[in-house]
């Protein structure tokens, strides 16, 4: 049985092909302007990657933002389902996946079977995702990839109290005139990331294990500043952009199973 | 039913229409009112069309002037619209005690809409109580007299018609919420909102007739108890159209609710046995109180089991951003289900501006929490 699960992200697209519960494939790419393309593109590379076409494909679920512009799906499925099923796939022990995307954050309360309990969500606000780490990176110059390890390096993070993307940059600004290192502000951000995420995620029941999955998660020094918050280690996978995919994917592989029965 | 149903959406989508024809054809006037606590039967037993006064989704330019960003969306832009010279048909509007802002608003109002009359109805704040009970009379008693004042009498004959005809009203909605959770099929939920939105719009007669017949048509209609999934709505105010129709889109629906403008404003009879006014404010007193109000039937605590008797799965807390009463219920209320065992889902608003593809993920993301419980 060959199955797909495409996530369709603010940012970008991922699509990971499983066979009998292998992953055989997957792909990521910018999603740009029209995310039934890009839903379109992120599958074909990820069949490419897998050697296939999508003949061989049994069920398709999509899921992100751009899930309700793809046609060829068989179903649609929120992202904050599939996230939960992918990080718990992965980490059976997981009870909160905290998820930071390109423009969302989510945290989910996950039970022992691994469905979702609860979950909450940013509202208008992109304060805590990758948006956010983007116009830093740009007010400092600094390649986003970096910021991680640079802030590892800080001693003393400079406090940055707007929780407004716009009025964040607006004092971090501020901030290097002031003659603040970058490596305190940077520092700083990822703690003001933190303390939001925090405050977002205590709204449900916040349990361990916590896994964190989307592309923030790659940045080192907004885990480290999390697992300050939550006083507990965080598990983060080796690619935490494609636990929607795969959680779509397997997703995909029950549904076809339970059909075929 | 079709037909009478597009009807409804017509005058839901465009009430001053609808209230400044009304005003063209009888030549009666229109009271502005605020909540579902003003006793609108003595409004309608004066002659006079009681007319709900709802939010707007169009951007706010002038009430910033008057009210802080602090304050709910439904105050902000129902004084946008009147600053904006856009409910000129008023002649008058009736303000209750309830939050701070409405409270502040009805000043506002009344230094800045210029309309001839102008009514604050104080209920007490802590129902319950001989001494509470007598300044609710007391209150009913002013309310009726400054009514006469400006619009003439309300003889008894009168007032038992209207209270008459406004009992036949809620009896109508009982009916079609009632067939509504045997079946949420028949009717969507949009459409049952529209109907209870037009009912506080418009003439409680016309508005009978076109009850009479959508719950005429909808006993006899056939269809097949589906697979939506069951909701019960909590907040003050649901006119988010587009909230409606995205629940079901995802395959919900909302059967049951204690809105404002939902079994809220509806619920119960007037028992006129005795004197006409006291039964009017004794329905009042009685109701399901808003969480403005203490004392009473508690907001939360019957929240548990009007959720089981409604056949719902989950509930959805639909909170205007800003409004202070029923954000400070919420923790309670999200209590008293979570020791039940009932999901629920809490999502803000504000006027003209509810993101649709944020809400429909949380919208169905919650679905899906349902359905994976009954799995």
């Amino acid at each position: 049985m060959i199955v797909a699960g495409v996530d369709i992200g603010s940012l970008t697209a991922k699509a990971i092909i499983l066979s009998d519960g292998k992953t055989i494939g997957e792909s990521l790419i910018m999603t740009g302007h029209n995310s039934r393309i890009a839903g379109r593109n992120a599958l074909e590379l990820a069949l490419k990657d897998a050697k296939l076409d999508d003949s061989a494909l049994s069920y398709i679920v999509a899921t992100g933002y751009g899930r309700l512009s793809v046609e060829f799906a068989s179903e649609q499925v929120t992202e904050i389902t599939c996230h939960a099923k992918g990080a718990h796939a992965l980490y059976p022990e997981v009870r909160t996946v905290i998820d930071l995307g390109g423009q969302d954050s989510k945290a989910i309360a996950i039970g022992e079977d691994g469905k979702v309990v609860d979950f909450v969500m940013n509202e208008k606000c992109a304060a805590g995702t990758g948006r956010f780490l983007e116009v830093m990176a740009s007010a400092l110059e600094v390649e986003l990839k970096e910021l991680g390890d640079i802030s590892l390096q800080s001693k003393s993070p400079a406090p940055i109290s707007s929780v407004c993307t716009v009025f964040a940059e607006s004092e971090v600004v501020s901030r290097v005139a002031e003659g603040v290192s970058k490596v305190d502000i940077i520092a700083g951000i990822h703690n003001a990331i933190a303390s939001r995420i925090y405050a977002m995620a205590v709204r449900i029941p916040v349990r361990e294990k916590i896994v964190m999955t989307g592309g923030v998660a790659y940045n080192v020094g907004v885990v480290r500043a999390l697992e300050e918050r939550f006083k507990t280690s965080i598990i983060v996978p080796e690619k935490p952009q494609h636990m929607g995919a795969l959680g779509a994917a397997i997703i995909a592989g029950e549904r076809f199973s339970s059909l075929k029965k | 039913m079709n037909e009478e149903l597009d009807k409804v959406k017509q005058i839901r989508d465009d009430p001053s229409f609808y209230a400044k024809t009304w005003k063209e054809r009888t030549g009666g006037k229109v009271i502005g009112i605020f909540c579902s606590y003003v006793p609108e039967e003595l409004i309608a037993a004066a002659g006079a069309l009681p007319f709900r006064v709802f939010g707007s989704n169009k951007p706010v330019s002038r009430s910033g002037a008057h009210l802080q960003t602090y304050c709910c969306s439904f105050a902000r832009t129902a004084l946008d619209s009147t600053l904006r010279r856009e409910l000129e048909f008023l002649d008058g509007a009736v303000f209750t005690h309830t939050c701070d802002t409405m409270q502040r608003l009805s000043d506002i109002w009344r230094l800045n809409a210029g309309f001839d009359f102008h009514a604050d109805f104080v209920l007490p704040v802590r129902f319950g109580g001989e001494l509470a009970w007598e300044y609710h009379l007391h209150e009913l008693e002013g309310f009726r007299s400054r009514l006469e004042a400006f619009l003439g009498g309300i003889d008894a004959n009168k007032l038992e018609k209207s209270i008459q005809t406004y009992n036949t009203n809620r009896g109508l909605l009982e009916e079609l919420y009632m067939l509504k959770c045997q079946n949420p099929e028949l009717i969507s939920c949009e459409d049952v909102f529209s109907l209870v939105y037009t009912s506080m719009i418009m003439e409680k007669e016309e508005h009978n007739g076109i009850l009479e017949k959508v719950v005429s048509n909808l006993k006899s209609e056939r269809k097949n108890k589906g697979q939506k999934e069951e909701l019960f709505g909590v907040g003050s105010i649901m006119d988010q159209w587009e909230f409606l129709r995205i629940i079901e889109d995802v395959g919900g629906t909302i059967v049951d609710d204690l809105f404002c403008n939902g079994r809220r404003y509806f619920e119960g009879q007037v028992v006129c046995n005795g004197d006409l006014l006291e039964a009017v404010g004794r329905r009042l007193w009685e109701r399901m109180a808003c969480p403005c109000k203490h004392g009473g039937k508690s907001f939360a605590k019957d929240l548990p089991e009007r959720v089981k008797n409604s056949g719902a799965k989950g509930v959805i807390f639909f909170l205007l951003k800003f409004c202070d009463p029923h954000a400070f219920e919420y923790p309670h209320a999200k209590k008293m289900l979570d020791d039940c065992g009932i999901p629920s889902l809490h999502i803000e608003f504000e006027y003209g501006s509810l993101p649709a593809g944020q809400t429909r993920t949380r919208v169905e993301a919650f679905l899906e929490t349902l359905r994976g419980r009954r799995d």
